[in-house]
């Protein structure tokens, strides 16, 4: 690992450029902990005075509440229905998880271990349909669920669109691990006379738990960080999700900065964690996929 | 296992199917439409009642003595309506009822209680409900309401007005419904085993010929079903016919009885404007559909049913079911395990998508979501109206050039400079920093690297949100920096450059930290013997990053940036969110135009052919990437 250090740039100077990213990088976020620390609703910093010097402005871009306060948090999850908010997240999210990981490993199954007319289409049809645009299916999934499934502003329909637009990337993903998978202990065991299902189960599952639990975190990333659906089939205030809510608090007329920026760090957080567990495998995951694209 | 297929069997099979599908649908469908018939001509009925009943009311002044023995003679003459009441706002009073609870210390007249507010907030919708159409001189909301209550009875409301002018509510409640037409299992009965047995005939007759066979399956089906549908549309006439007479005879029937009861004045009562809809428009022969269209719309469907029986039955007696029933029985543990994740895939991804392209040749608007599709469809019309449309300019009264943002090919160029500026900053600003973090020995680096990576983590609608605060012209912290300098705050919305840059800068902060981690993988698995060697030869730095780094990241980076060429094409959160298209649609890109398109202007046609239009680029450019990574592959 070591080199020479002579070929080497000097440090100091790749140390201020990273610095200066980093703090380009890092600021709209110590932003957001700001105004959600200030205790206000509003989203300047400071207050600044009508002749205002350059200390005063100053003073209005460091990322540095003028009082810290946690009213904020307090109030977004006790005055507000946040909480709400965040429950139907939660329990979409997993919902979608479990559906999108039951549907995900059988397909990805078959689709590993068996030859069958309509193999090739069926996989493709997956690739393919990552290519819809949204809006294109917005307006029909609207009828569809809404009209024709009566399931406007309940986290069933919430949950069946998200498990969809989940399962395809997890299917492939299945498929790749299901692939490397050596077949010999399911030979065996067939020999031994277990039927598929039970080789299913007992075998196949047990040997993929990585690649499942990662397509269970890629399927909650979809629930939870998702906004136009959820926007467009929850109508009633209380069925709202967290990113629906979040919009509604600064869009529009209303201006509550301070319930956004603290309802943004409590619905980051869990997130931003799954992220740096999950993302060494969704690069190779997403890079894979469009390499056989 | 072997033997050669029955012909006979087959199409036999194929009838009966084709027969059970198409008899039973249509046998369904018959017995939906008497019943929503029984149901409206019961509707209106009940409104005719009750038009008469308000009319009775006000004609006997509403309020007093006089009304309450108008409202018991008029009732002792229905012994089939359960029972009426009339309401006077002013005053909040039950006036007249013949409830049963409104008896004894109840019984009217008498102020409302406390429990009976619901009685009192309908009165106050209709009256409102009245004020507004009055206003907007359009039927908005409904004057009678019309409650189905538990058994099928009804229990309809609507005002009663003095001079003009809403002062009480008139209600009453039906009686239990006529039981609804039944099933008619003997006319299905006939229709299935009539042709059956005439199939049966001709299979002596023509033994294991083909031919013949599948033109007797196909006749008898064809023929069964032909007539069916005849005696069906002829039930379903006689249906609307006895409705008018119906209709008609309850309204005679109330002008008759009006005039005899007490206090009521017999001086121009007109039945003819009882039959009226929920909005008390007279529903005479021009206010209705013609009854025309519901008997073409009744001869489609039948049609459509039939197609898909005669489908059905040669399906199966062409041997196709069979064939089909082999692949799946051989197959069966794999279309078992693949089935329900593409059942919802078809359901909710495929099915939506073939919907949409078909709104996408109809004219299809929030106004006629009600209407069948064919009956708006207007071939290409929409992709002719938003390609052919090159005017991206147009010339102001004044002389002047003024942009048409709206315009496809403005967008479309727009969409190109966004996603091109996009991915070059973030594979550029990515693969510096890559390389900066790649340096041997570097200290603090796994601190950079989780730091930098961070924007790539937060859910981009949150980062959305942030930016367009800090771009606030008042309060953002981007114009309180410029002022620090001595700069003088920007409108960051209000011209389309300016616009651009909040997005960009959005998304190039969102989207660097990819290209980053991809460039930081690649490099790493560079093992470092080649630079000892290239150095080792005297090659310089740069020529080393030409000839060794720039190669081996080659085969991670294109894929990246081909997909996230995909993801800046599509970025809909960043647009519609931070810069929200302003100023006037300048800043949209295909796909948030396209959501505009539908739930702004609430043009679902337009908007769905927009989005065909959006997928079939991307279509192009996955098929040419796909080819060009493929030839690239092979060298």
């Amino acid at each position: 690992m070591a080199r020479r250090s002579r070929d080497e740039f000097p440090h100091p100077p790749l140390h201020a450029i990273l610095l200066i990213a980093t703090l380009i990088t890092v600021y709209p976020i110590l932003w957001v902990v700001t105004i959600a620390l200030s205790g206000k609703q509003s989203l300047a910093i400071a207050d600044i005075p009508a002749q205002p010097t350059v200390s005063d402005r100053i003073r209005a871009v460091i990322p540095w509440p003028e009082k810290v306060s946690m009213a904020n948090f307090t109030s977004v999850m006790t005055d507000q229905p946040f909480g709400r908010w965040l429950v139907n997240s939660a329990i979409v999210s997993a919902a979608t998880t479990l559906l999108g990981i039951f549907l995900a490993a059988t397909a990805g199954y078959a689709f590993s271990r068996f030859r069958f007319p309509g193999r090739r289409t069926g996989l493709m049809s997956f690739l393919v349909s990552q290519m819809f645009p949204g809006v294109l299916t917005l307006i029909p999934l609207y009828i569809i669920v809404v009209k024709w499934l009566g399931l406007g502003s309940t986290r069933t329909g919430l949950v069946l669109v998200y498990t969809t637009t989940a399962i395809p990337f997890c299917v492939w993903m299945l498929k790749g691990y299901f692939d490397t998978i050596p077949r010999d202990l399911e030979e065996a065991a067939m020999i031994d006379g277990a039927s598929p299902i039970v080789i299913f189960r007992r075998i196949v599952l047990p040997l993929a738990k990585p690649a499942i639990a990662v397509t269970a975190l890629f399927s909650f990333m979809t629930g939870w960080n998702e906004f136009i659906l959820g926007a467009t089939l929850m109508d009633k205030e209380t069925m709202y999700t967290a990113p629906v809510g979040l919009r509604f608090f600064v869009g529009g007329f209303q201006q509550q900065w301070g319930y956004f920026a603290a309802g943004a760090i409590i619905v980051s957080i869990p997130i931003v964690a799954l992220f740096f567990f999950l993302q060494r495998y969704l690069v190779s995951g997403l890079t894979a996929g469009s390499v056989k694209g | 296992m072997n033997r050669a297929p029955s012909h006979r069997r087959r199409f036999g099979i194929g009838l009966a199917l084709g027969l059970l599908l198409g008899v039973g649908l249509s046998a369904l469908l018959l017995v939906g439409a008497r019943r929503t018939d029984a149901r409206v001509r019961g509707e209106r009925e009940a409104i005719v009642t009750l038009n008469a009943f308000a009319d009775v009311v006000e004609r006997a002044g509403i309020s007093g003595d006089a009304v309450r023995s108008a409202v018991a003679s008029w009732a002792k003459a229905h012994p089939s309506v359960g029972a009426v009441r009339v309401i006077v706002l002013d005053g909040i009073s039950l006036e007249a009822s013949t409830e049963p609870a409104d008896a004894g210390d109840r019984a009217a007249p008498r102020r409302l209680a406390r429990d009976e507010k619901a009685l009192y907030d309908r009165a106050q919708r209709l009256r409102t409900a009245v004020e507004t159409n009055r206003q907007e001189g359009a039927p908005r909301k409904v004057e009678i309401d019309v409650e189905r209550l538990e058994g099928g009875a009804l229990d309809l409301a609507r005002p009663v007005e003095r001079d003009g002018e809403v002062v009480g509510m008139a209600e009453i409640r039906t009686g239990p419904p006529p039981s609804p037409p039944p099933f008619p299992v003997g006319t299905v009965l006939l229709y299935l085993f009539v042709p059956l047995a005439a199939y049966a005939l001709a299979a002596l007759i023509f033994r294991e010929r083909r031919a013949p066979l599948a033109v007797a399956a196909f006749a008898l089906l064809a023929g069964a079903l032909f007539l069916f549908a005849r005696q069906t549309l002829s039930t379903l006439e006689a249906d609307r016919l006895a409705t008018e007479r119906a209709v008609a005879a309850r309204a005679t029937e109330e002008a008759r009885l009006a005039p005899t009861l007490p206090g009521v004045a017999a001086a121009g009562l007109d039945p003819a404007k009882w039959d009226t809809d929920v909005f008390r428009r007279p529903r005479g022969a021009a206010a209705g559909t013609p009854p025309g269209g519901a008997e073409r719309r009744g001869r489609n469907v039948f049609f459509g049913v039939a197609l898909a029986a005669l489908a059905l039955t040669a399906f199966f007696g062409f041997g196709v079911a069979a064939r089909l029933g082999r692949v799946l029985s051989r197959h069966h543990v794999a279309y078992f395990y693949v089935l329900p994740s593409m059942l919802a895939m078809v359901v909710l991804v495929i099915f939506p998508f073939l919907y949409g392209v078909a709104i996408s040749f109809t004219d299809q608007t929030i106004y006629n979501t009600g209407e069948p599709l064919t009956r708006l469809w207007t071939g290409i019309d929409n992709y002719r109206e938003i390609l052919s449309d090159f005017s991206i300019t147009t010339r102001a009264p004044d002389g002047s050039r003024v942009f048409n943002y709206q315009n496809f090919y403005w967008t479309l160029g727009f969409t190109i400079v966004w996603t091109v500026t996009n991915v070059a900053i973030g594979v550029s600003v990515g693969l510096f920093l890559a390389l900066i973090l790649n340096t041997a020995g570097l200290k603090l680096r796994p601190i950079y690297r989780v730091l930098l990576i961070l924007p790539w983590a937060m859910p981009n609608y949150i980062t959305s949100l942030i930016w367009k605060g800090m771009f606030h012209r008042q309060f953002g912290v981007v114009n309180q920096m410029i002022q620090i300098f001595g700069g003088r705050p920007v409108s960051w919305f209000d011209t389309p450059f300016t616009s651009f840059l909040t997005v960009l800068s959005t998304n190039g902060w969102l989207s660097f930290p990819f290209m980053m981690v991809i460039s930081l993988g690649a490099l790493q698995s560079i093992p470092g013997e080649i630079y000892e060697a290239a150095r080792v030869e005297g090659a310089s730095r740069w020529r080393q990053f030409r000839a060794i780094t720039l190669p081996s990241l080659k085969p991670a980076l294109i894929p990246a940036i081909i997909i996230s060429v995909v993801w800046t094409f599509n970025m809909f959160n960043i647009i519609f969110l931070v810069s929200e298209g302003e100023p006037a649609h300048s800043t949209e890109i295909l796909i948030t135009q396209a959501y505009k398109f539908a739930f702004q202007q609430y043009r679902y046609g337009y908007a769905a052919a927009y989005s065909v239009i959006i997928f079939l680029i991307l279509f192009a450019y996955g098929t040419v990437q796909n080819r060009v990574t493929r030839a690239t592959e092979g060298i």
